[in-house]
């Protein structure tokens, strides 16, 4: 009784180590110097909506601004940004290089209302979560006698985003970060069907939004 | 009599499962737009929203309809703040009172909407295609602008297709007022008619500042005869 009790603790913990998500962090920065982030500046995290056949979700933004809110950072909401704005942060016309951002920020209107939100940095995130792979089948059935699930699915989920952070003062960036994070998810149909999710998109997001708080909070602790 | 009830109960379970699975969505659009961030030219103009614009019902498809009258309107209104400093709305060609404004007809040709199901992305799409017809006050043709607009938004897991739609909707409107705002003093004839009215309004200036110079002169002519 004793072994098939450990066989068993074995075999759904070799399950479970299965759900963990490999995730990688690349990070870039012009020079060593330390971010400026003064007491009541913010930095406002925006997706990127401009591709064809995806779309950098709200809910994904949402995530990282809230991971990077802290006591050193203010993050300003994303749609409060784009809608004080309007509508030159629309995918439209959001600008997609430093040259056009010069262009926008010449704009005295516009200075004047980026001024009156308090933002520095702008956050910008590109990317999307795909499935990459998926196996095996599952087949669900109900009748008069009663219902259940058989069989067993797998499938591969790969979240691939990017954070360039620019500066709305110097007009310039000051880093780019890239997670990439993997993993597969199964889905066992024992009668009840009994999932093994990996939260690729959420270590994604947590990962990220760690990486870039402490991009600005590690440097204004350490200033040089 | 407890089976009865019971066949009952499963049948209309089933029924709200089925139509959570409906394909059809009817959406009205009922958001409000921000104020654009632009400073408008010193320039006149007459919007005309004729109610097949203002109560404009679109039918992309058989099972699709989106009601986007009122809020283009508020959209447009909001937009056109953004362009010109005076300006005037009404329903009908025959209601502008403005002088040397430009007049403005909006319509919309087409709408379109394309879901995770047609396009094999995990994307919905809306499409409006709008069409400005530009005139004088006198009726005389400027320019007409086909000005299209796109709006998407991701499939939202769980989320009703009538929601996505409406989002999709509401990002494609916002788009347009981004394109009207981008691209509306970039058009050939627009720039032509500002030019000649810029021109037209500084003359004005000139001949009703002419009277005054010469109504002055004499006076200064009489000081610089007294100051001898």
């Amino acid at each position: 009784m004793k072994t098939s009790s450990k066989l068993i603790a074995i075999l759904f913990s070799t399950v479970l180590a299965g759900c963990a998500a490999t995730t990688t962090i690349d990070e870039y920065r012009p020079t060593g110097e330390p971010i400026e982030l003064n007491a009541g500046e913010k930095v406002v995290v925006l997706g990127r909506r401009d591709a064809g056949h995806y779309e950098t979700d709200r809910e994904f933004i949402g995530c990282v601004g809230k991971r990077m809110t802290g006591a050193d950072i203010g993050v300003l909401p994303e749609q409060v940004f784009i809608d004080a704005i309007y509508p030159w942060f629309e995918p439209r016309t959001a600008p997609k290089g430093l040259p056009r951002l010069k262009r926008l920020m010449q704009d005295a209107s516009i200075k004047a209302e980026v001024d009156k939100l308090d933002v520095r940095y702008l956050v910008w995130l590109d990317g999307s979560t795909e499935t990459l792979d998926s196996g095996g089948s599952i087949s669900c059935a109900i009748g008069p006698g009663g219902g259940g699930c058989f069989g067993f699915a797998q499938w591969d989920k790969l979240s691939v985003y990017e954070a360039i952070v620019w500066d709305l003062q110097d007009l310039t960036e000051k880093g780019r970060l890239r997670v990439d994070s993997e993993g597969t998810s199964y889905l066992i149909g024992a009668v009840a069907p009994i999932p093994f999710l990996t939260p690729v998109k959420s270590d994604a997001c947590s990962s990220l939004g760690n990486q870039l708080k402490g991009f600005f909070t590690t440097q204004l602790a350490n200033p040089q | 009599m407890i089976m009865i009830k019971m066949n009952r109960f499963a049948a209309i379970i089933i029924l709200i499962i089925l139509s959570g699975c409906s394909t059809s969505a009817s959406v009205q659009l009922t958001n409000e737009f921000p104020q654009v961030l632009a400073k408008p030219k010193p320039l006149s103009a007459t919007v005309v929203f004729e109610p097949s614009f203002a109560t404009y019902v679109a039918k992309p498809n058989a099972k699709t309809m989106i009601d986007i009258g009122a809020a283009q309107v508020r959209l447009l209104r909001n937009a056109f703040a953004g362009l010109f400093s005076k300006l005037e709305f009404v329903s009908s060609r025959e209601e502008i009172t403005s002088e040397n404004a430009m007049v403005i007809i909006p319509s919309v040709r087409e709408v379109q909407v394309s879901t995770p199901s047609d396009n094999y992305l995990n994307v919905f799409e809306v499409w409006i295609k709008y069409n400005l017809d530009l005139e004088t006050v006198d009726g005389e043709a400027i320019d007409s602008w086909f000005m299209p607009a796109y709006g998407k938004t991701p499939d939202a897991f769980m989320a009703s297709k009538g929601g996505a739609i409406e989002e999709a909707s509401i990002i494609a409107l916002r788009d347009a007022g981004a394109k009207l705002m981008l691209d509306f003093y970039r058009i050939p004839a627009v720039n032509n008619w500002v030019a000649q009215e810029l021109r037209r309004s500084q003359q004005l200036q000139a001949t009703s500042s002419a009277p005054a110079d010469s109504q002055t002169s004499p006076q200064q002519a009489n000081s610089a005869e007294a100051s001898k």
